[in-house]
């Protein structure tokens, strides 16, 4: 087993009657590692990471997950892999609004027997693993758990989808501009939350984002217009 | 089931939508189990007219025609029967009871039935449930004594005592009136459902006594006349009746006496078997039954399309929640199964509804119906073929599940994990 987490080799793709969008010589994401990639939109950063999480195919090349070739995989399997190990936080409004802000993080251990596991054997209950979860991320009011979700802050809704993310411990949390929503205290202060609790987990996190201020937080960052030799479309 | 507990929290969060769409498909269920439920029971009802009674005799023509006049006190008999002919009936070895039916008058649109008391005593309606009086007591001796049925009692605001005077012929206003010989009520009969309660019920000798001084179809004028008075000294017996109630000591000489009557020497006679006559005559009117049925049916399907649509319409403003789902493992099928279970809440929602709205509607409406139509709604739990339809509407709801179910399957392929407005 290597240390790397992601590894993409020649990978290429184009939407159906398109011009090819990606075409990635090589691109690895170690374990543990946090990452920011900066991807304006229009640059085939969605592409990627419906690529990474199993959703599409790619035309070529090869896309590993932990050592797993992810097209050796049929879709139902991918899905599968995909909630096992990886863990979501979109743009905003990543909530199911008619759910509570419990049964929302609960969700992936509902889909995944291996994060539900992992959520019980840490914290003995899927329950108590939520609360836990939120807990760190600063919503340690109890009464807050039983809320509908969309009775949060934008802020509070964000923590809640990292909490989503990151329970019963994927290797791998993808956060697709979860920040843009938040200003700019906000926006620290919710990364910070965010390391702490993929360290913790010993999670790797990939961050994809415009917002160039936040990349010197990171580890490593990477711009996506140098990863993507794709002849690229006029930007926006 | 965690998926269906998924879809039921959705479908809360667009509660006031799926309430109408429930309240739609309730309604369309409630109209046709209602339709279903009074077209079955107005065909009991229809079947329950005349029971007891094993074969109809009236002068030969059509068998409708026969338990038409002789049941239902619609038409006119196209002839009479000879008393003796009755006499000769009553007195077959396979006979047990004989009831002699004279028509021909009436009292402001209700038939008049000349009978004996035999008819109070066999006459038989729904389930061998025989002739109760509510008030007063049955004809006796004298010939001008009549008893009501309920309609004519509740219509005319009759009541025991009441003189009231019959008239000739059988029009809603007739021309000719006994009005010489008055009639005064001994008795009102309990409500039947049947057309017994709109005939006013008169011994034969009062029949006869009505006409005892005509000529020629019409009353005798000056001193021919007999009077009311001088009436109740003579010996009345009629000499035609219009038809016959049979009922028979066993049921299996039935059609060996219907064929004898048929073959009667004597004169031209017609027996029928009230069943078999009832059925054909539902053929005629089981038309409009059936129109009705399906125009209940086509609501039903037009509910369920209302579902669909307000499924369908949903889904575009969902493709977050899909998207949502998706990252957080669910498969297209999930997404698929998550609508069939949608589909199927709320057509069980609208089903058990509208069993609840028909529950409701038939315990308001119930004596209201029974008052004045005759028609006894039961209340009892619903049929197997009830059933049948119930599951007919939640199986037609879950095939047209599948239907956004498959949408939002390509629809969740194709996003993936992009969340789209």
């Amino acid at each position: 087993m290597t240390s790397a987490l992601i590894s993409l080799t020649d990978l290429g793709f184009a939407w159906p009657g398109q011009p090819e969008l990606l075409d990635i010589p090589s691109f690895t994401l170690q374990r543990g590692e946090t990452l920011f990639l900066k991807g304006p939109s229009g640059s085939g950063k969605t592409t990627l990471l419906g690529l990474l999480g199993g959703v599409q195919k790619p035309d070529r090349g090869l896309i590993k997950l932990l050592d797993q070739d992810l097209s050796a995989l049929s879709s139902g399997a991918r899905d599968r892999f995909r909630v096992n190990h990886t863990g979501y936080i979109f743009q905003q409004f990543n909530l199911l609004p008619f759910l509570s802000v419990r049964e929302n993080v609960e969700l992936p251990c509902h889909f995944s027997d291996i994060r539900n596991n992992r959520a019980r054997h840490r914290h003995g209950s899927v329950a108590k693993a939520a609360a836990g979860l939120l807990a760190h991320l600063g919503l340690t009011d109890p009464r807050l758990l039983e809320r509908r979700a969309d009775s949060l802050s934008i802020g509070q809704q964000q923590r809640v989808a990292a909490a989503r993310a990151l329970i019963g411990q994927p290797e791998l949390v993808i956060a697709d501009e979860p920040t843009s929503a938040l200003d700019a205290d906000a926006r620290e202060a919710f990364l910070q939350l965010l390391f702490a609790e993929c360290r913790e987990a010993g999670a790797s996190l990939l961050f994809v984002s415009h917002d160039q201020s936040l990349a010197p937080l990171f580890d490593r960052n990477l711009s996506l217009a140098d990863l993507n030799h794709a002849s690229r479309p006029q930007e926006i | 089931m965690y998926l269906f507990r998924l879809a039921l929290a959705s479908l809360s969060n667009r509660r006031f939508t799926a309430l109408l769409t429930v309240f739609a498909i309730a309604l369309s269920v409630c109209l046709l189990l209602a339709v279903e439920r009074v077209r079955t029971e107005a065909r009991a009802s229809f079947a329950n007219t005349i029971s007891g009674t094993d074969l109809i005799v009236g002068a030969r023509s059509g068998s409708i025609n026969l338990l038409l006049y002789s049941v239902f006190r619609i038409g006119n008999a196209t002839n009479n029967i000879r008393w003796d002919s009755f006499e000769q009936l009553a007195q077959n070895p396979r006979v047990k009871w004989a009831i002699p039916i004279s028509l021909g008058d009436s009292h402001r649109g209700y038939r008049v039935m000349g009978t004996n008391t035999d008819y109070f005593e066999h006459y038989r309606y729904a389930r061998q449930q025989p002739l109760e009086l509510s008030q007063g007591r049955e004809f006796a001796d004298d010939p001008f004594e009549v008893v009501l049925g309920a309609e004519v009692a509740e219509a005319l605001h009759y009541k025991l005592g009441d003189e009231l005077v019959l008239a000739h012929g059988v029009a809603t206003i007739s021309l000719v009136k006994h009005d010489d010989k008055p009639f005064h009520v001994v008795g009102i009969l309990k409500r039947t459902g049947t057309p017994v309660d709109r005939t006013l019920h008169i011994s034969l000798a009062g029949m006869e006594a009505l006409h005892v001084d005509w000529k020629n179809g019409m009353p005798a004028q000056g001193a021919d006349r007999i009077s009311a008075e001088q009436v109740r000294s003579m010996h009345l017996q009629p000499t035609a009746i219009t038809a016959v109630l049979l009922g028979l000591k066993s049921k299996i000489a039935t059609f060996s006496l219907q064929r004898d009557i048929n073959e009667y020497r004597g004169e031209p006679l017609l027996a029928i078997l009230p069943g078999v006559a009832l059925q054909e005559l539902w053929g005629l009117m089981g038309t409009a039954e059936k129109a009705l049925f399906v125009v209940s049916l086509f609501v039903v399907i037009t509910g369920l399309i209302g579902m669909l649509t307000a499924i369908l319409t949903s889904l575009n403003e969902r493709r977050r929640e899909m998207a949502i789902l998706r990252s957080v493992g669910a498969r297209p099928w999930h997404i698929a199964s998550l609508l069939i279970f949608e589909a199927f809440s709320l057509a069980l929602a609208g089903v058990l509804l509208g069993l609840l709205l028909l529950y409701v509607g038939i315990a308001a409406v119930q004596g209201y119906v029974q008052a004045n139509y005759g028609l006894y709604l039961p209340l009892n739990v619903p049929s197997g073929y009830e059933w049948m339809l119930l599951g007919c509407i939640l199986g037609a709801a879950l095939l047209m599940g599948c239907v956004p179910a498959w949408r939002a399957y390509r629809q969740s392929l194709a996003d993936g994990l992009s969340i789209r407005l």
